[in-house]
């Protein structure tokens, strides 16, 4: 049964900044992007590498729209991995190298001063 | 031609349609030099003065022959088909219904320099290949050359024959192509090709030559070059094309890879993904991994691979979703060329022997409807 976990204070994760914390035995990345948080869990599926030590970063874009031109998009919501550069779009969980591929996330808010996952 | 003892028994079994994407006609200068405008017909008419040698004519068919040879060794074998009817009995010995058309000689029109000259040589073969084998319904059916030192004259080309009822496919030069078929100066010529319908087929052979697959004069034999400059020629194509998203780019452009045998395909599929996981960023047109566009691509058989245990053939083939994506291919008349009775050793289910046989051939190649 889920349940709400006060995870954080709101001043340990400004905007545009990320955090490790542990909830329930797990290690989770927590983000704020533009004053909403999001939580993904610090592992990535590829080798298990500890994800949301990773950094904050854009990615490139090339499809029709951008008329096949390489394009930056999505600056500060893609998590790179530490360990092989696998990119996770934060507040999806999606990860970009496979359409088929997601992360969970859980729901995250503020209320005063504290920061609760969901989980 | 030496028929084989298994003829027919073993190929028309259940009435099995047998369609051959690569067999080979014989062109020389002297049969191209009626098809060749000016200045280029003087050209022909003075090289079909040069002795024949078997695929090597300086300036036609440009090729270094680094190695010795005995009588009666491997790959000593040199017989050609220069005529259509030829071509039908030696395809009806074969147990083969339809067989696609590619060249003998220009096979290297990559290594030719001079655009304009390389141009006016695939016109010519398109003229001859439409005039003197295309004619007839009889299961003689063909791929154009697109002169991709030109690719806007390369797309003329796709546009021109496309309507034509027995050309099935683009033939794209696949060993010396400097710059690979991932550059974008191409183009204009997968863009016709999309917009045709036409497959674009990538045939490999093997010559001395400074770009991919280099590095050939290293061997000391034709064993070891002849193994390898096949698939590194198509293995290195496709890898450029999936570095700048032809695939994506051209989603409806149907691609098949000929004479570089299967079994490099899992392989590079695999090294392809692995690579993109970390690199996704470079080639970010692809919307997926690499070896999902891989599972869409065609892949001929000869020269098959075979293995102690043909089963383990069988076994490769289910890594890609071979059943589907393998077409037979004999490379007749060519010194390697296989029996189909190759193929039907490997134990495969009766239903995947029809699709590589020929059903999958016919649906690439929209033949079906020539089929009872």
């Amino acid at each position: 049964m889920s349940q709400e976990y006060v995870v954080a204070t709101v001043d340990q994760v400004p905007a545009g900044k990320h955090i490790i914390v542990h909830v329930r035995g797990r290690e989770i990345g927590l983000f704020n992007i533009d004053g909403k948080y999001y939580a993904l869990p610090n592992a990535c599926f590829h080798q298990n590498g500890p994800l949301c030590r990773g950094a904050i970063s854009g990615t490139v874009v090339v499809n029709a729209k951008t008329e096949w031109k390489r394009t930056w998009a999505m600056q500060g919501e893609v998590v790179v991995c530490p360990w092989h550069s696998l990119e996770f779009h934060v507040p999806t969980g999606q990860c970009l190298a496979y359409p088929k591929r997601k992360l969970p996330t859980w729901p995250v808010k503020a209320e005063g001063d504290q920061i609760t996952v969901t989980m | 031609m030496l028929s084989s003892t298994l003829q027919d028994k073993t190929i028309k079994r259940n009435g099995m349609t047998v369609v051959d994407v690569d067999v080979h006609a014989h062109e020389t200068p002297a049969a191209l030099a009626p098809y060749i405008e000016m200045p280029w017909r003087k050209t022909l008419e003075h090289l079909a003065t040069v002795p024949a040698r078997y695929l090597d004519i300086p300036g036609f068919a440009p090729n270094i022959g680094l190695y010795p040879s005995f009588p009666e060794s491997g790959g000593q074998r040199r017989m050609t088909v220069t005529s259509a009817d030829q071509m039908r009995t030696d395809l009806d010995d074969l147990g083969i219904d339809i067989g696609v058309l590619f060249p003998d000689h220009l096979l290297t029109h990559a290594a030719l320099k001079q655009t304009d000259y390389a141009v006016a040589l695939a016109r010519a073969y398109n003229r001859w290949l439409v005039e003197e084998w295309l004619g007839k319904d009889n299961g003689l059916v063909g791929a154009l050359i697109a002169p991709h030192h030109d690719p806007v004259a390369a797309a003329d080309e796709i546009r021109r024959y496309a309507a034509h009822r027995n050309v099935v496919a683009v033939y794209l030069p696949t060993c010396c192509v400097d710059p690979l078929y991932g550059n974008t100066r191409y183009d204009p010529m997968f863009k016709a090709a999309q917009e045709e319908g036409l497959p674009v087929m990538f045939h490999s052979v093997t010559a001395i030559h400074p770009v991919f697959p280099f590095n050939l004069h290293g061997f000391d034999t034709t064993f070891g070059a002849h193994i390898l400059a096949h698939p590194f020629a198509l293995i290195a194509n496709l890898v450029s094309m999936m570095e700048t998203g032809v695939p994506a780019r051209f989603p409806e452009l149907q691609i098949a890879f000929t004479e570089g045998g299967v079994a490099w395909v899992p392989w590079i599929m695999w090294r392809m993904d692995k690579e993109y996981a970390e690199r996704r960023r470079e080639v970010a047109a692809l919307k997926d991994r690499p070896s999902s566009y891989v599972r869409r691509m065609y892949f001929a058989t000869q020269p098959i691979e075979e293995p102690e245990y043909l089963g383990d053939m069988a076994t490769m083939l289910t890594l890609f979703g071979g059943e589907d994506s393998v077409l037979f291919a004999s490379d007749w008349p060519h010194h390697d060329f296989d029996h189909p009775s190759k193929i039907l050793q490997i134990p495969l289910p009766e239903e995947t022997q029809r699709k590589i046989m020929g059903g999958n051939a016919l649906r690439l190649l929209r033949l079906e409807d020539r089929v009872k």
